[in-house]
């Protein structure tokens, strides 16, 4: 009896350690490539550190959070980044549900239109950028050539190179490339919505809109709530798009918070007011993370 | 009747309206891409654009290959791309089992919640640090540091994907196979991961287009052109060749075509794989 007791546990005690092995490779990659300079960061935003005087070091207090609060360039990077987030997320939400609601009717072709509209999501951003750069460039753009021919605009415009319009051009390339995401989600959702309940309502009489706001959009809650969760966080620290189309020119107009970081890294290469303001913005997404959190534990409960 | 004739009929047209329109919206960018690579030089540079090429060349495109360095460009893509994807699919094939198998010990459930929290922390704040780090081990500048990077950021999803492969296969295979000595690695390499090859091939691609479509850091890692890949590459040309549109656009019908065949192959699992999360999230 005793010694059949000490062979599971032997068994299990093996099972652990196989157990712990096999996931140690994984955790080592986060450990040294997440964990670590995550805590780096937080770290430097308290000392004085620049790559240009190494020999310059110590505690730094709140020095560098202060001097990035009163950077003259950090309100409007700030503004600019808000703007940039509401207006992407918004717009692809939009898209979303209209190209997710119109694939979710019985018609012809449904496959090949949902392969197509997938695509803008798997190309590189550089590509994205890079074509409508071109498409856009006030010289021989096809877009800028077109909407003069049909009136739309009295002439070319440098869309990307004027400080009213580059912000917002940006925003609709980003628009074009990530709405896809939220097609495919609420796709899957708009399946799950029970059909025999629409259809009991339509006898009853409820008309489509009725139908759309009473039974779809609350079935759609959940999903929409993950969505933007997701790309509120994905599109207030995204670098590539607004780096590879104008760099957060012309003068600034379109400079967003992480193009800031990474001009105080990578050119001014300050890493203790860099490391501060990454702090700052962890911390946003701490307090989104910690939103959606209690959110999601009170509706679970209710 | 749930709803009139004519109503069905309107809706249907508004449906087909909806989705064209959609369509052009999407392709449109791609159709240009890929016309403007064919067209030549005095073509791209009109005031009038045509959907119509008069002369249709190759100029462009034997161009990007002869006279640039797009070919190195690509090779080191496929290096590093090739690389993170073989030792993320290691990695994960291990953490996938795990968490398949015993998420009943605390320590793996620990591990699960940090690989979770680890997919919200955005690269772009860990730059510095990483940038820093690199710069120490010496391998700033090598497609390691790059190979690295990669891997890490996709490890959890791989994990996650694996996962749900390994949780639908009967663990009663591997009990005999233990039975009859085979030690767990073996178990894995002769049971589990026989079964699990579409699986394991589905989050091979998306580790795949992960790294080849990535930019930040292949932009900021990388100093010589020797060791560039194409995604920070491609902004280079611009600097380079400026307003060499046709140059430009061929390189990206270049890059784009490995990405477009691998999507084919894995829409299917992608897309559920993604629409699952979210709509149980």
């Amino acid at each position: 009896m005793n010694n059949r007791e000490n062979r599971t546990l032997k068994r299990e005690t093996r099972s652990k350690l196989i157990a712990y092995a096999f996931i140690l490779p994984a955790l080592l990659f986060f450990l040294f490539i997440v964990a670590y300079p995550l805590f780096t960061v937080l770290w430097d935003s308290f000392q004085i550190k620049n790559l240009i005087n190494p020999e310059t070091q110590g505690f730094a207090g709140l020095d560098n959070y202060i001097s990035v609060l009163q950077n003259p360039n950090f309100i409007p990077a700030l503004w600019n980044t808000i703007g940039w987030t509401v207006l992407s997320v918004t717009g692809e939400y939009v898209l979303g549900i209209t190209s997710a609601l119109a694939l979710n009717q019985k018609i012809k072709g449904r496959a090949i239109f949902r392969g197509i509209i997938i695509i803008p999501w798997v190309v590189p951003i550089v590509i994205a950028g890079m074509t409508w750069t071109w498409m856009l460039t006030p010289d021989y753009g096809v877009l800028n050539i077109w909407m003069a021919d049909l009136g739309i605009i009295d002439e070319p415009y440098y869309w990307l190179g004027e400080k009213d319009t580059s912000l917002l051009t940006v925003v609709i390339v980003n628009i074009w490339r990530s709405f896809p995401f939220y097609t495919i989600c609420f796709l899957a959702a708009l399946q799950a919505v029970n059909r025999e309940m629409v259809e009991a309502a339509a006898i009853d009489g409820a008309g489509i809109i009725t139908r759309f706001r009473k039974i779809i959009l609350p079935e759609l809650k959940s999903v929409s709530m993950v969505l933007i969760f997701i790309h509120v966080i994905w599109t207030f620290i995204n670098f590539d798009f607004i780096w590879i189309m104008t760099q957060g020119g012309p003068a600034r107009a379109s400079e967003t918070l992480p193009i800031m970081i990474y001009k105080f890294a990578m050119e001014e290469f300050n890493v203790g007011i860099a490391s501060a303001l990454s702090s700052m913005m962890l911390a946003f997404m701490l307090l989104v993370f910690i939103m959606y959190y209690l959110y999601t534990s009170t509706k679970n409960k209710g | 009747m749930l709803i009139s004739r004519k109503m069905k009929i309107v809706l249907k047209i508004l449906t087909y309206l909806t989705l064209v329109l959609f369509t052009l919206f999407c392709l449109f960018p791609f159709i240009w891409m890929a016309l403007t690579a064919l067209r030549p030089r005095e073509e791209i540079r009109s005031t009038n654009p045509t959907l119509w090429i008069e002369n249709p060349t190759l100029e462009n495109i034997t161009n990007v290959l002869t006279n640039t360095p797009f070919l190195t460009f690509f090779q080191n893509s496929v290096i590093v791309a090739f690389s993170a994807t073989f030792l993320s699919i290691v990695v994960s094939i291990f953490s996938g089992y795990t968490l398949s198998r015993f998420m009943k010990y605390s320590g793996v459930k620990l591990v699960s919640f940090t690989m979770l929290l680890s997919q919200m922390v955005p690269p772009v704040l860990l730059l510095i640090p990483l940038y820093v780090i690199m710069n120490q081990y010496g391998i700033l500048n090598t497609h390691l540091s790059l190979i690295v990077a990669y891997t890490t950021f996709t490890i959890p999803l791989c994990s996650f994907m694996l996962t749900s492969f390994f949780a639908s296969i009967p663990t009663d295979l591997e009990e005999a196979a233990e039975m009859d000595g085979c030690s767990k690695i073996a178990t894995i390499i002769r049971i589990v991961l026989p079964i699990s090859i579409p699986g394991v091939i589905a989050t091979g691609l998306y580790a795949f287009v992960n790294a080849w479509n990535e930019f930040m850091f292949g932009y900021v890692f990388i100093n010589d052109s020797e060791l560039t890949t194409l995604t920070p590459g491609i902004m280079l040309f611009q600097g380079i060749y400026g307003t060499d549109w046709g140059s430009i656009m061929s390189a990206s019908v270049l890059s784009v075509l490995p990405v477009l065949v691998v999507f084919v192959y894995i829409q299917r699992y992608l897309i559920e794989g993604m629409a699952a999360g979210a709509v149980k999230g």
